[in-house]
């Protein structure tokens, strides 16, 4: 039982970070229709930023959100800018470009960073990082709590950020029809440049609030971009509570996994899952929970 | 005339690169070394290591004199950790630049990749860290190698076993799947169970880079047993540890095979959870061999970084290699290579003869050490003729501490 | 002269291993010449039929696995693996397509993606069939290079005259109709599902054949060497956009122009800096000469940026582009 349970909170609370990381990528995938393969080397920028505040400046992690966050916004916004939707107008024989674009860049920022901080491991060591707390047998660590906290706080106001304000709505229409959004005056360009700055924050969040559990070299993203497909087609393109119960479910999955399977398949897991929703769900949770 | 201009001085422009180009074929006059080894990709970081510390030696050699007046000017190429530019890079070496002997190597896909090349073209090559077992079991003669393979890393740990961990009876094995995880962790199976005795409950690998090892963790917690022997490189080895804290988990020993858990990073990392966990090792500054120490504090005043058993590798390696040289009766590779299989040494990693043993031939052997991490250094603690410390047994409870 | 090209070409790469006898570049030759094939492979499904897979390592995988296992469990020469290989890489397209067929466009891309990490995860944990991540290893057949030059050479050959004759058959109408427009295919009454499957069949088969070579030349394989997603999937995708999407010739000139690129970088433009900071005795050029070496990935990752954004169609595709910018030439010629 106790096995069992452990588990289950192990997964949980993974899963709320997943939930994070899956948002983003389902904004940018749901807004403009192309896969972020650079999604996990953004998450790395971010990881990257909050390392440098940590270990140069003293700023905790959890503080540090403040700067990675705006700063992966502005890089998303170049990055719309200036490389991906240049592509629009470009001809060529493969639609597909703009996600080879995305790799492209992923190998560019991944290779900065090794230029930059070496190949080393880093990692941030902060008091409460090996922490944890009980609750009966049943073991809870500090940092990943407070993170899965942070995360559903951060889901919670993207949820009343789309549906209630303006811009939200924009985006949303964008992601529905983007030929309908701009006849009723949306400018569709504006919006993709936003998303993608909104989606590179959110993920730069989720890579701040690892930090403390986790540790960061430059080849870190590839894995979680992974995931972040994983997530997003788990739960539907463009849908805010399907990425959240992509991230749980694939949470929940791994750590099951591990526990009854074998760590080995834990990767493994994953994309078996994520094959098994291409082919009998194809609009993931969305189709269930129709938002 | 625009048009003209414009030729001219494209023209001109790649008549000075190949000037640059046939410049640089005529340079170097000592005796060429290869080294090959992994100075971009994800194995980057200890390839920097090693390629510090065959600097530094070859530095030093050179200083005091070189090899009979001679200087020695190694060639270190990149190999990206990838066997088919490994390939590349020794092909280079011995056809362009036609070294007398190639050292290095690193990984062991690029290490065979690298060594049949050698073995066929004839020219010796020293490894100094691939580490599987196969390297030295094909009876070829212009290989040799340094490192023990994977299979001995637990030997010191095993007497420890006998001698002091007697009560030890259950042992969970946890491994990375690389294949210094995978047959590091077979190997230890093999012998708990033929040679020691011990039931093995669980044996478990995992892909390298989770972010979580609770479920794998909680499920040790839930079979008790005495040992828990991890394979890991350095994070996971620091997850591993920071969640079994996380998680109360208490078996008799914690005891990593060697790699992540005796790196600076692993203490960096983990901090005060790190202490009092066991690890077997190819070499710390404190194992008892001539200029061990010496070669530690050098690496630190000249990096500013603290090295580890690759670097020491590395080192040693190439003191070999300066010594065949110097040993040759000419400098061709077939007396360079005579010369080596007649190294009798003593380096800052132990002493070097390549003798035949088992399967393998021109294989060095060498003796491993448990160490402990006690107040925050690492100290060798078995065998005990040449521990720094008394060992701490058995690990005293998460909780209770 | 653009029709007596290709044999010049040929002409020049039978007697290169008699011109050039080093074995540093004819081992450069040897990983261009499979590049060739399995780009050709690349550019059959993606380039000619619109499905950008980022799976062939799974094919190419295969192929290196097969030939590996003939030599270590069956005892057979690693040779017949050469055609087993292809075949074994086709076994794996069949269900590889009916699974990633239903998808389309990006998610295409994102099944090929993920089904090609499932094989590398296979390779590696099912240790009593591939031996793990200890990998399997031959002995090579030769010592010199020339055999295995003139069996690439003959591969990427066949491949490549493979590609061209199935281009300008009735399939090859059909490839490009599915790239152009799917649904209108459909309603033409071309089982696209079919003509996918063949194309990725094509493709399977020339990876694996290029997989069971890389076997038999390099003598050692394990999971994350042949399964990479990195250094075998998206090299094929940057062979095949840097030398042209969906032509002929685009393989030939982005496997060459990779191959150069990487090794470029890798020895510091082939010891152009090393000459350049000995002749100047400057340390700031040894000290740049180590950041050029240094960044030979970030070399590739800007060179695909750059060639996404400024030649979309690879050199190959957008040969009169470039042709148009350099002071030689002037634009007069046209694509190969």
């Amino acid at each position: 039982m106790e096995v069992f349970l452990q588990t289950l909170v192990a997964g949980i609370l993974k899963g709320g970070l997943y939930g994070l990381i899956g948002i983003g990528m389902t904004l940018i995938m749901g807004v403009m229709g192309i896969i972020n393969l650079a999604h996990g080397q953004l998450m790395m920028v971010g990881m990257y930023i909050t390392f440098v505040c940590f270990h140069y400046l003293g700023i905790d992690p959890y503080f540090a959100l403040l700067v990675s966050m705006p700063a992966l916004f502005l890089l998303g916004v170049a990055i719309q800018k200036y490389t991906l939707n240049p592509l629009i107008e470009v001809e060529s024989i493969l639609p597909e470009n703009q996600v080879l674009m995305t790799v492209g860049i992923g190998m560019v920022l991944t290779e900065v960073a090794r230029f930059i901080f070496s190949s080393d491991y880093k990692s941030v060591q902060t008091s409460y990082s090996s922490s944890s707390f009980f609750i009966g047998e049943i073991s809870f660590s500090l940092a990943l709590t407070i993170a899965f906290f942070i995360a559903v706080a951060f889901t919670l106001f993207m949820f009343w950020f789309l549906l209630r304000t303006d811009l939200g709505r924009s985006i949303r229409a964008t992601a529905q029809d983007k030929d309908a959004a701009l006849l009723m005056g949306v400018n569709a360009q504006r919006i993709t440049i936003l998303t993608f700055g909104i989606g590179s924050a959110l993920v730069a969040a989720a890579g701040t609030l690892l930090m403390p559990i986790y540790y960061l070299f430059p080849d870190i993203g590839g894995p979680f971009t992974r995931k972040a497909f994983v997530i997003t087609i788990l739960g539907g393109l463009g849908s805010t509570v399907g990425a959240i119960f992509g991230g749980l479910t694939l949470g929940l999955a791994e750590a099951f996994g591990a526990t009854y399977i074998g760590m080995a398949f834990d990767d493994m897991i994953g994309l078996v899952i994520f094959i098994l929703v291409l082919i009998f769900l194809p609009s993931g949770f969305k189709r269930i929970t129709k938002v | 005339m625009m048009r003209k201009l414009r030729k001219i001085t494209f023209i001109l422009f790649l008549v000075g690169i190949l000037g640059v180009f046939l410049a640089s074929g005529a340079l170097a006059e000592g005796i060429k070394v290869g080294i090959i080894l992994p100075l971009t990709g994800k194995l980057a970081k200890f390839g920097e290591i090693e390629k510090k510390s065959f600097d530094l030696a070859f530095e030093e050699i050179n200083a005091a004199g070189g090899v009979n007046g001679k200087r020695i000017d190694p060639i270190i190429e990149d190999t990206t950790g990838k066997p088919d530019v490994g390939r590349s890079a020794i092909e280079k070496l011995i056809a362009r630049d036609k070294v007398v002997m190639v050292g290095g190597g690193y990984s062991s896909s690029v290490t065979w990749a690298t060594i049949a090349v050698a073995q066929q073209r004839k020219v010796p090559f020293l490894v100094n860290t691939g580490s599987a077992d196969k390297i030295t079991e094909q009876g070829w003669e212009y290989i040799f190698r340094l490192n023990p393979p994977v299979s001995e890393y637990p030997k010191g740990f095993a007497s420890f076993l006998q001698n002091v961990a007697t009560d030890v009876k259950t042992v969970a094995i946890l491994h990375e799947n690389t294949l210094f995880g995978q047959s590091g962790s077979k190997k230890f199976k093999k012998q708990c169970e033929k040679s020691l005795g011990l039931d093995v409950i669980m044996k478990e690998g995992y892909e390298a880079g989770a972010v979580d090892f609770k479920p794998l963790l909680v499920k040790v917690k839930s079979k008790k047993p005495d040992l828990v022997y991890m394979v890991s490189y350095i994070m996971d080895a620091a997850m591993l540890i920071r969640q079994s804290k996380e998680l109360n988990l208490n078996p008799k020993l914690f005891v990593g095979g060697a790699a992540g858990f005796t790196l600076p990073e692993f203490q960096k990392s983990t901090g005060a959870a790190g202490e009092y966990i066991f690890s077997a090792t190819l070499w710390t500054p404190s194992v008892p061999y001539p200029g061990a120490k010496r070669y530690f504090d050098k690496f630190v005043a000249r990096y500013g970084t603290p090295t580890e058993y690759h670097g020491a590798e590395a080192y040693a390696a190439a003191y070999v290699i300066a010594d065949a040289l110097k040993r040759a009766k000419s400098l061709t590779p077939r007396a360079v290579r005579d010369a080596l299989a007649e190294t009798d040494m003593m380096t800052v990693f132990g002493p070097v003869k390549f003798i035949s043993y088992g399967k393998k031939t021109q294989q060095n052997r060498l003796p491993t050490f448990l160490v402990q991490w006690l107040n925050g250094k690492l100290e060798t603690v078995w065998p005990k003729e040449v521990s720094t410390a008394k060992y701490v047994y058995p690990f005293p409870k998460w909780n209770e501490r | 002269m653009k029709r007596f090209a290709p044999f010049l070409l040929l002409v020049i790469l039978i007697l290169f291993p008699l011109l050039v006898r080093d074995d540093y570049h004819q081992h450069l030759m040897i990983l261009v010449l499979m590049w060739v094939v399995i780009g050709a492979g690349w550019n059959v499904i993606a380039g000619y039929t619109g499905q950008v897979s980022f799976g062939d390592a799974a094919f190419f995988g295969t192929g290196a696995y097969t030939a590996g296992l003939f030599a270590t469990k069956l005892s057979i020469s690693p040779w017949w693996a050469m055609a087993a290989g292809g075949v074994a890489a086709m076994a794996v397209a069949f269900p590889f397509g009916w699974i990633c067929f239903r998808l389309r466009g990006a998610y295409f891309a994102l099944a090929t993606l993920a089904l090609n990490e499932v094989m590398r995860h296979i390779a590696t944990i099912w240790e009593d069939l591939t031996g793990g991540m200890v990998g399997i290893l031959i002995i090579q057949t030769f010592v010199s290079k020339v055999p295995y030059y003139y069996i690439a050479l003959a591969l990427a050959v066949a491949a490549v005259i493979g590609v061209q004759a199935v281009m300008g058959s009735k399939w090859g109408y059909y490839f490009v109709s599915i790239r152009e427009d799917q649904d209108a295919a459909e309603s033409l009454g071309i089982d696209t599902h079919l003509y996918k499957m063949i194309s990725l069949n094509i493709a399977a088969f020339l990876t694996g054949m290029a997989g069971s070579l890389y076997m038999n030349y390099m003598g050692f394989i394990d999971p994350e060497v042949v399964f990479s997603l990195h250094d075998i999937s998206i090299m094929a995708i940057l062979v095949g956009i840097v030398g042209g999407v969906g032509t002929v010739y685009g393989p030939v000139v982005g496997a060459f122009i990779m191959v150069a690129v990487h090794e470029f970088f890798r020895t510091g433009f082939f010891g152009f800096f090393k000459g350049l900071a000995a002749l100047t005795g400057s340390q700031a050029i040894t000290t740049l000469a180590k950041y050029v070496m240094q960044a030979h990935v970030l070399g590739f990752g800007i060179l695909v940026v750059v060639v996404i954004l400024v030649l979309p169609n690879g050199i190959v595709g957008d040969w009169k582009k470039i042709t148009g910018w350099l002071p030689l030439g002037g634009g007069r010629r046209s694509a190969a």
